[in-house]
């Protein structure tokens, strides 16, 4: 970790930095989006409000979350040139590894709820089909937020952006810097 | 410092200003254009997607849902848009403010007419 910060130019770093922060907001906005789905979703099943053949497909209605795990897959791409955010053994970043994971689960599992719908039953949050959804996007956020936190604290440490105020929020940073954000012994 | 392969002067004398320049490529605050770019490109698609449930499932989308969407999602992608360029451009002398405003008067413009005059 101390010897890190030699490997890039400041300035290069930085700009590294912002290009990786462009994708995560794009990103931000596309998962802010995606919630507009459930919207859509609820919408759907309140017009013909039992799954029949005239309920439309749901898999045109969230492809767009296609584009997270392919978005993040980018970020992790570009994420090379930036050496001090690589994870454990020069892996990918385990924040990263988190949120792609998180979103192939996801994907995975509209093509689940497309059979399901098909098969099975209606629309019904708590059904099995559902659970992976929902879990998959969890764990996708919970790695996307350790990322996010480990690109602003770096951004900090260069001197490109204020550090946080408050006492809690600064913490969090100073671990994340240290590889201490979710575990002791993960980076 | 330890460059790169094809960086510096081969002889650890470190990195010059043209190496950083070349290491950095195009800055980011020069990127406002294709920020913009993306941005209409994106709302236009979101328009693309809602039409679909205007014009092809108007029995299961009601258009009132389908704007409702369109709008909700206009003000995410905006707020994004201003993020990336504000955030791009900080801490140097560039400022895109009159192309900001202009980018989203337009698509605040077009949303309305789009919610007024489109669907069934």
């Amino acid at each position: 970790m101390a010897q890190m910060p030699a490997l890039l130019p400041k300035e290069v770093e930085i700009q590294r930095l912002k290009k990786i922060w462009l994708v995560v907001i794009a990103m931000g906005s596309t998962a802010a989006s995606v919630e507009v789905d459930n919207f859509v979703d609820g919408s759907l099943h309140q017009t013909s409000i039992r799954d029949s053949a005239f309920t439309p497909a749901h898999w045109w209605l969230y492809s767009h979350f296609v584009a997270l795990p392919l978005g993040w897959g980018f970020a992790a791409i570009y994420d090379r040139k930036v050496p001090v955010l690589r994870g454990p053994n020069n892996s990918m970043n385990t924040g990263l590894k988190m949120t792609i994971l998180g979103y192939l689960a996801t994907m995975f599992t509209i093509g689940i709820n497309e059979m399901w719908h098909f098969w099975f039953v209606e629309e019904i949050f708590a059904v099995p089909n559902h659970w992976m959804f929902n879990m998959g996007v969890v764990v996708a956020f919970m790695g996307a937020l350790a990322y996010v936190v480990r690109v602003y604290a770096r951004l900090v440490e260069l001197g490109a952006e204020t550090p946080g105020e408050n006492p809690y929020v600064a913490e969090m940073y100073k671990m994340a810097l240290e590889g201490k954000l979710y575990s002791r012994s993960i980076p | 410092m330890t460059l790169p392969k094809g960086f510096g002067s081969g002889g650890g004398g470190g990195a010059g200003s043209a190496d950083v320049e070349k290491m950095i490529g195009r800055r980011v605050e020069n990127m406002t254009g294709m920020i913009t770019a993306s941005f209409i490109a994106a709302w236009l698609a979101t328009f693309g997607g809602t039409a679909a449930g205007y014009f092809v499932y108007p029995w299961a989308y009601p258009t009132p849902s389908g704007h409702y969407a369109f709008i909700v999602l206009t003000i995410i992608e905006s707020i994004g848009y201003l993020f990336c360029v504000k955030v791009m451009e900080e801490g140097t002398t560039k400022k895109s403010n009159g192309i900001i405003g202009g980018v989203l008067g337009g698509v605040t413009v077009g949303t309305i007419a789009i919610v007024m005059f489109v669907g069934k």
